[in-house]
C-alpha cells in the first residue's frame, strides 16, 4: 500500500509538483486516516497535503487520475475478461465433464474477485481451449483434450495464468532495461520490445514454433494456445511502457527541449516553442524573484526608535545613552529598459519585456519604452493588458520603420530625462545599426551621468560589433556596461546580475 | 462546551455544523478542516478575495466554541507586535524602585563579590513573565482549551516575519531568548493562515501546512449560501441573480464580483423589493457588484444579453 502512494509521488514529482519529504510524511499520516477506500476523500485529502499552488492543484488532479485510474481500468478488464471465460467454458460444456466446466466458472468469477487468484484457473484454461479452438481454421480437428505442459519459463508463466506473477515478472524485466529512462514517445516500441525479450520471449517463441511441426496433437493444441496469450502479453506490455511513459518520460523530455531552448538563439526560436519559452522566462523569474525579494534595510539617521531605545537601555539604569534609530527599507530599484523593435531586433526585446515584467515583485518599477525610429513609452500598455497582448502591442505598433538611434535618444531626453535620478538603472537593447544616421551619442552621456548605471545589451556576437554601420564603438564609451545577449541563459545572467547590484 | 472531536468525527459531520453556523462549504473545504483536526497542521487558505477565507477560521471558532485570537498582517509587522513585547514602562519603574531599595539589600556586605551574589539572589525577575506583553500568538500558545489563531493575509507580511512563524506552526512553540520557550498548552491551537497570492509564500512555510485553495462556488453552492445568509430573499430572484453573476465571473474583468459581492447585492435587491431581474434594474444596481468604473462600462453593453440569459435558467 505504502508503495502505491510513493510510486504515486515519484509520479506527481515527475509533473513538476514540488514535494518534500516533509510532505512525503504528512501524505502517509494522511493515508493512514483517510484510507484507500473513498477514492474522492483520497484525492481531496491528498490534495491538501501534496501540492501548495493552484497551478500545482491542476496537475493533482490530472495525475491523480491519471495514476489510479490505470488500476481501475486493469481491474475492468479482468472483470471483463473472466467473463468471456466464463461464457467460453460454459461453451465448452459439452466436450468437457459437466464437473470441470462448473469449477471452470467457479473460477472465473473468484478471479473476478481477487484477478490474479487462480483457482480452478487452470482447468477453466482448459476448456476455454477447446471453444477457441474450434474457431481456428487450420487445426480444426483436435477436439477437446489434454496440453502438454509449457517448458519455456515465460511460457510456463504464461500458462499458470497468474496475473500478479506476471506482472511483477514484467516490473522485473522493466527495472533491468532501465524502462524509467524511457524520453521520447518513439522509443516506446522499443522498450516494448526489450521488455519482451528480457522476460524470454526467444525462448517461448521457439516453442512456439517446435509445437506447430510437433505430431503430438495435445503439443500443437498447447502451441496454439501460447500464441494466442503472447499477443495478450504483448498487449500488457505496451500498455506498461505507455504507463511508464507517462509517469516518467514525459517531464524528462520536457525538461531537454527547456535545457535546448535556454541555449538557442532567441532570434531561432521558432513560433510554436514560444509558450514553452514563456513558462521558461516565468520559471526563471522566480527563480531571480526569490533570491532578490529580501529587502535590505537602511538605516534613517536623525530619528529616534523610542520604544526600541527605553528598551536596549534598560540594563543601564534607564540612562539612554546606546541610542536606537529608526529604519527603512530600501526603495526598489527603478529600472528604464529601451528596447529596438525593428525587424532584426524584435525577438530578442520580446523576451527581455517578458523577462522584466515578469519580475515584478522584486522590480515593480519597470518603465519601458520602445522605438525603431521614434521612441514612445509603453509602460501603459503592460499595466493595462496581460503580458501577451502588451508585447504583441508594443510591436504592432512600433516595429515599422528604419532604426535611427539618434531620434530615438532624442526622444527619450524629451520625455523623460527628468525621471533618471541616480537610482535608475537604464538597459538598453539594440544592435546599434543606425543606418549611418547621426549617432548622438552626446545624449546617451547625458544619461550616463544622471543614471546609476547603464547596461548596453546587444544581440549580435562581439565580433561584428563593430563592423558596417554599427555604431558600438561610440556608445560603449557611455555604458557601465556592455554584454552581448541573445540567448534566455544571457538574459537570466544579465538579469540576476542586475538584480545583484541594483537591490 | 460541545464535544469538538465528535463534531470532527467525519467530513460529512463538519459539513453539516458548519452548515448549521450557516456557513456553506464544499467537500474539499471540510476535509481541509477534517485533516487539519487530526493531523494538527495549521491550514493554509488561499483563493481570490471574497471567497469566505477570513469567514472559514471565524466559523470554526465558533462551530467549536473556541476563542478566537486574530493577528492582522501588514508590511513592517515584527515580534514585538507579533509574538510578545516587554513592558519597558513598567521596567523602567521598576529599575528605580531597586534603586531606592539597592542600599537595603546591599547593606552589610562585605566586598564585591558578595554584593553580587546577594544582588542574584534577590531574583532575576527583570526580564521574567511579569514583564512580559504577550501578543497574538504567544495569547494563542498559552489558551488553556486551546483556540483557533487566525492570521489573516500573512502575504502582505515581510519575508523575515514568515521565517518568525516557522517554529509556531511546526512545533506549537515560540522562544523567548530571555525566558526560554514557551510551548502549547495541552491542546495546540486550530491555525488558520489566508492569503490573497500578492506574492509566493515561501516553501518552508507551505511545507508545513496544509493548503487550501478556495475557488469560486459553483452555482448552486453559491445559491445555498445565498439561501442561508439571506433567506428572504425569493427563490426565483436567487437563482437569476447567482446565474448572472456567475456569467459576470466569465468575462475579464478587472475585479469579478466575489460571493460578499453577491450577498450585497442580494441585500440590496430584496431593499428595492424586486421580484425579478430587469436591464434597467441590474444598470442601476451595478456598482453594488463591480468596485471599478472601467468594469461597469466594459459590462455596460452586455448587461441586457447576460440578464435575459439569467432570466431563462
Amino acid at each position: 500500500m505504502d508503495r502505491t502512494l510513493a510510486n504515486f509521488i515519484r509520479a506527481l514529482r515527475n509533473a513538476e509538483v514540488r514535494i518534500s519529504t516533509a510532505e512525503t510524511l504528512d501524505a502517509f499520516s494522511c493515508v493512514e486516516l483517510v484510507g484507500y477506500e473513498d477514492r474522492a476523500h483520497l484525492k481531496r485529502s491528498l490534495s491538501l497535503v501534496l501540492p501548495k499552488t493552484e497551478d500545482e492543484k491542476e496537475t493533482f488532479d490530472s495525475t491523480f487520475d491519471q495514476f489510479f485510474k490505470y488500476t481501475d481500468v486493469q481491474g475492468e478488464r479482468a472483470a471483463t475478461q473472466s467473463e468471456a471465460d466464463d461464457g467460453d467454458a460454459a461453451e465448452g460444456e459439452g466436450g468437457e465433464g459437466e464437473g470441470e466446466g462448473g469449477e471452470g466458472e467457479g473460477g472465473g468469477s473468484a478471479e473476478a474477485q481477487n484477478r490474479g487468484q487462480q483457482t480452478g484457473g487452470k482447468k477453466k484454461k482448459k476448456s476455454k481451449g477447446n471453444a477457441y479452438l474450434g474457431e481456428e481454421e487450420e487445426e480444426e480437428d483436435l477436439g477437446p483434450g489434454e496440453m502438454t505442459d509449457a517448458q519455456s519459463p515465460l511460457g510456463a508463466l504464461l500458462m499458470q495464468n497468474s496475473r500478479v506473477e506476471l506482472t511483477v515478472a514484467m516490473s522485473e524485466a522493466g527495472e533491468k532495461v532501465d524502462v524509467r529512462e524511457i524520453q521520447v514517445f518513439t522509443q516506446k516500441g522499443l522498450y516494448t520490445r526489450r521488455i519482451m525479450d528480457e522476460m524470454g520471449l526467444a525462448g517461448l517463441n521457439r516453442e512456439i514454433s517446435d509445437a506447430r511441426d510437433s505430431n503430438n496433437v495435445s503439443q500443437r493444441r498447447m502451441g496454439q494456445e501460447l500464441k494466442r496469450r503472447r499477443e495478450w502479453l504483448r498487449d500488457q506490455v505496451r500498455d506498461y511502457v505507455e504507463r511508464q511513459f507517462l509517469l516518467h518520460a514525459d517531464a524528462t523530455g520536457k525538461r531537454l527541449r527547456e535545457e535546448l531552448l535556454r541555449k538557442v538563439k532567441l532570434s531561432n526560436v521558432e513560433h510554436r516553442s514560444f509558450r514553452l519559452i514563456q513558462e521558461i522566462v516565468y520559471k526563471m523569474a522566480k527563480k531571480l524573484a526569490a533570491l532578490h525579494s529580501r529587502r535590505k534595510k537602511v538605516f534613517k539617521r536623525g530619528q529616534i526608535n523610542i520604544p526600541r531605545t527605553l528598551r536596549y537601555n534598560m540594563a543601564y539604569d534607564g540612562a539612554i545613552f546606546d541610542l536606537k534609530w529608526k529604519s527603512v527599507k530600501i526603495d526598489r530599484p527603478k529600472v528604464f529598459a529601451i528596447c529596438d523593435v525593428s525587424g532584426s531586433v524584435a525577438n530578442y526585446s520580446r523576451f527581455m519585456l517578458m523577462f522584466l515584467y515578469s519580475l515584478e515583485e522584486v522590480m515593480p518599477k519597470v518603465r519601458s519604452f520602445a522605438f525603431s525610429s521614434d521612441l514612445a513609452e509603453v509602460t501603459d500598455l503592460f499595466d493595462r493588458n496581460n503580458l501577451e497582448d502588451a508585447i504583441a502591442k508594443t510591436l504592432r505598433d512600433y516595429a515599422g520603420g528604419s532604426t535611427d538611434y539618434g531620434q530615438a535618444f532624442q526622444d527619450f531626453k524629451r520625455l523623460c530625462l527628468d525621471g533618471i535620478d541616480h537610482r535608475t538603472t537604464i538597459i538598453i537593447l539594440g544592435d546599434a545599426r543606425n543606418n549611418y544616421g547621426d549617432p548622438r551619442a552626446e545624449i546617451l552621456k547625458e544619461m550616463y551621468d544622471r543614471c546609476k548605471r547603464l547596461i548596453w545589451l546587444n544581440p549580435e556576437s562581439r565580433n561584428s560589433w563593430y563592423v558596417g554601420d554599427a555604431e558600438m564603438r561610440r556608445y560603449s564609451a557611455y555604458c557601465h556596461q556592455v554584454d552581448e545577449c541573445n540567448s534566455l541563459m544571457h538574459l537570466e545572467r544579465v538579469v540576476g546580475n542586475l538584480l545583484r547590484t541594483v537591490t | 462546551m460541545p464535544d469538538i472531536a465528535k463534531m470532527a468525527e467525519s467530513v460529512e459531520a463538519l459539513k453539516a455544523h458548519f452548515e448549521e453556523h450557516r456557513y456553506i462549504c464544499s467537500d474539499q473545504v471540510a476535509t481541509a478542516v477534517y485533516l487539519a483536526f487530526h493531523l494538527r497542521k495549521p491550514v493554509l487558505v488561499e483563493g481570490p478575495p471574497g471567497v469566505g477565507k477570513t469567514e472559514l477560521a471565524k466559523t470554526t471558532s465558533e462551530m467549536f466554541d473556541l476563542p478566537l485570537i486574530r493577528l492582522q498582517c501588514y508590511e513592517g509587522l515584527d515580534e514585538a507586535k507579533a509574538i510578545y513585547e516587554w513592558k519597558y514602562g513598567k521596567q523602567l519603574l521598576y529599575t528605580q524602585v531597586l534603586k531606592e531599595t539597592l542600599d537595603e539589600v546591599l547593606q552589610g556586605a562585605q566586598g564585591f563579590a558578595e554584593s553580587v551574589g546577594r544582588l542574584h539572589e534577590f531574583g532575576d525577575i527583570f526580564f521574567s513573565e511579569e514583564f512580559l506583553e504577550p501578543r497574538p500568538l504567544l495569547k494563542a500558545l498559552r489558551e488553556e482549551d486551546g483556540c483557533v489563531l487566525l492570521i489573516d493575509e500573512v502575504d502582505k507580511s515581510d519575508h523575515e516575519f514568515e521565517s518568525l512563524l516557522l517554529e509556531i506552526l511546526s512545533d506549537y512553540q515560540v522562544s523567548i531568548p530571555e525566558i526560554g520557550t514557551v510551548k502549547a498548552t495541552k491542546e495546540p491551537p486550530m491555525v488558520f493562515l489566508t492569503s490573497n497570492n500578492t506574492r509566493e509564500i515561501s516553501d518552508a512555510l507551505k511545507r508545513r501546512c496544509l493548503h487550501l485553495y478556495i475557488p469560486f462556488p459553483d452555482v448552486d453552492i453559491e445559491q445555498r449560501i445565498i439561501h442561508a445568509r439571506v433567506p428572504d430573499i425569493p427563490e426565483e430572484l436567487r437563482r437569476q441573480l447567482v446565474t448572472f453573476i456567475q456569467e459576470l465571473r466569465d468575462l475579464d474583468l478587472k475585479k469579478v464580483p466575489a460571493i460578499s459581492e453577491t450577498i450585497d447585492w442580494a441585500r440590496t435587491l430584496l431593499l428595492l423589493h424586486t421580484e425579478t431581474l430587469d436591464p434597467q434594474l441590474v444598470r442601476d444596481t451595478l456598482n453594488v457588484i463591480l468596485k471599478f468604473q472601467e468594469d461597469i462600462e466594459n459590462v455596460d453593453s452586455e448587461i441586457t444579453a447576460i440578464t435575459s440569459k439569467a432570466l431563462k435558467s
